[in-house]
């Protein structure tokens, strides 16, 4: 017994004598996490931060070390974990890095102590960790039977476009596997050829893309069309573009290019009740027109979280349309009554008040060009889909996955669909609308 | 781009356009663009910083430049020499100075950085992670770009 202990003991020794990778651990929303020492400059605790307007979410502010201005980043802000509340003013425990050429201070929870180890010991990571993306993670490692995840500094908080140019994207969503069409007789081939026409001239004359996002949708309506024809006796191909518009009528969400409507309304907040929000409220509005959805979108948030601050980033590539935005005005018989106590009274009508509209930013944009914001909690994206090209709608999808927080919502016009292991589907009454896993 | 944005800079070019050269400017359709594209062989460019970050591109063919050179300084000029150059860039900070001064009373704040030029054959800007505004400027010598690149600062 006596030499597998002296074993072990001497084994430990090993071990002790061996070691050389020292890091400064901490925790963050209970879970233990590592840094390099050779990039911490000093630990200590601070308050009071400069607030910088305009930055991420995630940057408390800046701070005054000792003569050097540094930034500071809430690292639970960052990786979205929740920050426990905090008295006003009271000290936060800060890490102090020495990137390559600046420093900068991060927050976490609290710090622990050093931990000597072995680098041999450090074991690369596994995807079950989570809770921050695995890239971010150097390697894992056990210490007296806690196991702390070393955090890569340089790729969270290094230059972001060196790194992205070095790691080819991960491919989000796949894209579907066209199936080949299963054999049919004769009858049924005739009926797929007006189909086909069908889809084909929906592209010419509307500019419509029927895809996997769409196609229930069409061959539904697909099937009311050709009896509707036949009762008229007219042909079931659509002719000229009023037929491809009347064709597309039911397609288009409630409330397509107005207010929405208190149902709507009612629907929309019962989706959100899935939502997470702390502090920050990030929107995305594709797809915007006139701003009516925008506006409609800003009173609906500010009711249901009326403690955060919310940013809406609306972009439509139909540059009269997105002019008007910015200074919409209307009647009050116009909107629903709540609305009515987010609106002044303007030279032209009525007009919504400046905290609705600071809280929006419409932009001449076009989504499939690159989309420079940060990461958002709600993306409401109606019925732009299917008026992109079929590549560029995965692509598109691809871009709203990524750019979703994790557990953030994403609507959809109410036709249309996406079926992937990605998103879990939360519809509710006339919204589509899916939650990222 | 946000919308406020658009207009200001719209209307200084053709305020400035039309009073140095004092002739009508027509203006074309404004669009988008996110790829590189082909300078057309003159360029003046303008930095933009404050609330957003980005640039001012006023891209024209050779002759376009001198002919709206010799315009502002009353003279022939043949060549693109320090006189042609240094009108050309005048001109881009003359256009975007307006545009900022409007930008300024709407209540966005921006500065400018000195105007810079860029000559010669088969060249491309590309704008990385932003896309661009054109807003092509049809004058009597030929036709201006003006491109407008600039994000919120996030």
């Amino acid at each position: 017994m006596s030499t597998i202990s002296d074993e072990l003991k001497q084994e430990e020794a090993e071990k002790v004598e061996n070691i050389d990778y020292k890091m400064v651990t901490f925790s963050l929303a209970g879970k233990d996490y590592g840094i390099d020492i050779m990039k911490v400059k000093e630990i200590s605790k601070a308050k009071r931060f400069t607030f910088v307007p305009n930055a991420d979410p995630f940057v408390r502010g800046v701070y005054n070390l000792r003569g050097d201005i540094i930034s500071i980043i809430d690292l639970r802000i960052m990786f979205n974990l929740p920050a426990p509340k905090r008295e006003e003013n009271s000290f936060e425990d800060m890490i102090i890095l020495r990137l390559e050429d600046y420093l900068i201070g991060v927050i976490v929870d609290s710090i622990d102590k050093v931990v000597g180890i072995n680098s041999e010991s450090i074991q690369p990571p596994h995807p079950i960790f989570g809770d921050i993306n695995i890239k971010f993670i150097k390697g894992v490692v056990e210490n007296e039977g806690r196991l702390y995840l070393i955090l890569d500094v340089e790729k969270i908080l290094g230059d972001s476009s060196r790194e992205e140019e070095a790691a080819p994207q991960p491919q989000l969503v796949k894209e579907p596997v066209r199936q080949p069409e299963a054999e049919q007789d004769e009858a049924e081939k005739a009926g797929e050829a007006d189909y086909a026409f069908v889809v084909e001239n929906l592209l010419t004359f509307k500019n419509f893309h029927v895809t996997e996002y769409n196609r229930n949708w069409v061959r539904s309506r697909f099937q009311e069309w050709k009896q509707l024809r036949s009762k008229e006796g007219a042909e079931i191909q659509l002719q000229e573009e009023e037929d491809a518009v009347r064709f597309l009528q039911p397609f288009y969400a409630p409330y397509s290019g107005g207010f929405w409507g208190g149902d709507y309304c009612s629907n929309v907040k019962e989706v959100l009740k899935q939502l997470q929000v702390q502090g920050n409220l990030m929107v995305w509005n594709p797809g915007c027109g006139a701003g009516y959805e925008t506006y409609s979108l800003a009173v609906i948030l500010r009711e249901n979280f009326p403690n955060s601050q919310l940013k809406i980033w609306a972009h439509d590539n139909d540059l009269l349309n997105i002019s008007t935005a910015p200074n919409l005005v209307f009647k009050p018989a116009d909107v629903p009554d709540n609305f009515l106590d987010f609106t002044v009274e303007g030279k032209n009508g009525l007009q919504f008040n400046k905290e609705i509209r600071d809280a929006i930013f419409f932009e001449f944009h076009n989504v499939l060009h690159s989309n420079p914001f940060p990461d958002v909690d709600l993306i409401v994206a109606r019925d732009i889909l299917s008026f992109q090209k079929e590549d560029e709608q995965y692509k598109l999808v691809q871009e709203f996955a990524e750019k979703l927080k994790p557990g953030g919502v994403l609507i959809l016009g109410k036709n249309e669909e996406i079926v992937s292991e990605l998103f879990d589907d939360i519809s509710s009454g006339m919204v589509k609308a899916y939650r990222k896993r | 781009m946000r919308v406020e944005y658009i207009n200001p800079f719209v209307e200084a070019a053709f305020n400035v356009l039309r009073e140095v050269l004092s002739e009508e400017v027509k203006r074309g359709e404004l669009y988008l663009k996110s790829t590189s594209q082909p300078v057309l062989g003159v360029a003046a460019i303008v930095g933009l910083t404050g609330d957003v970050e980005g640039r001012v591109l006023f891209d024209m063919k050779k002759e376009v430049a001198l002919a709206i050179a010799s315009e502002m300084n009353g003279e022939e000029l043949k060549t693109m020499d320090d006189l042609a150059k240094a009108t050309i860039s005048e001109l881009a900070n003359m256009i975007t100075g307006q545009a900022v001064t409007k930008l300024h009373d709407l209540g966005f704040k921006f500065d400018l950085t000195p105007p810079a030029i860029i000559t010669g054959d088969n060249m491309e800007v590309s704008n990385t992670g932003v896309e661009a505004l054109i807003v092509p400027v049809e004058l009597k010598a030929g036709k201006i770009e003006i491109n407008v690149a600039v994000r919120e600062r996030a």
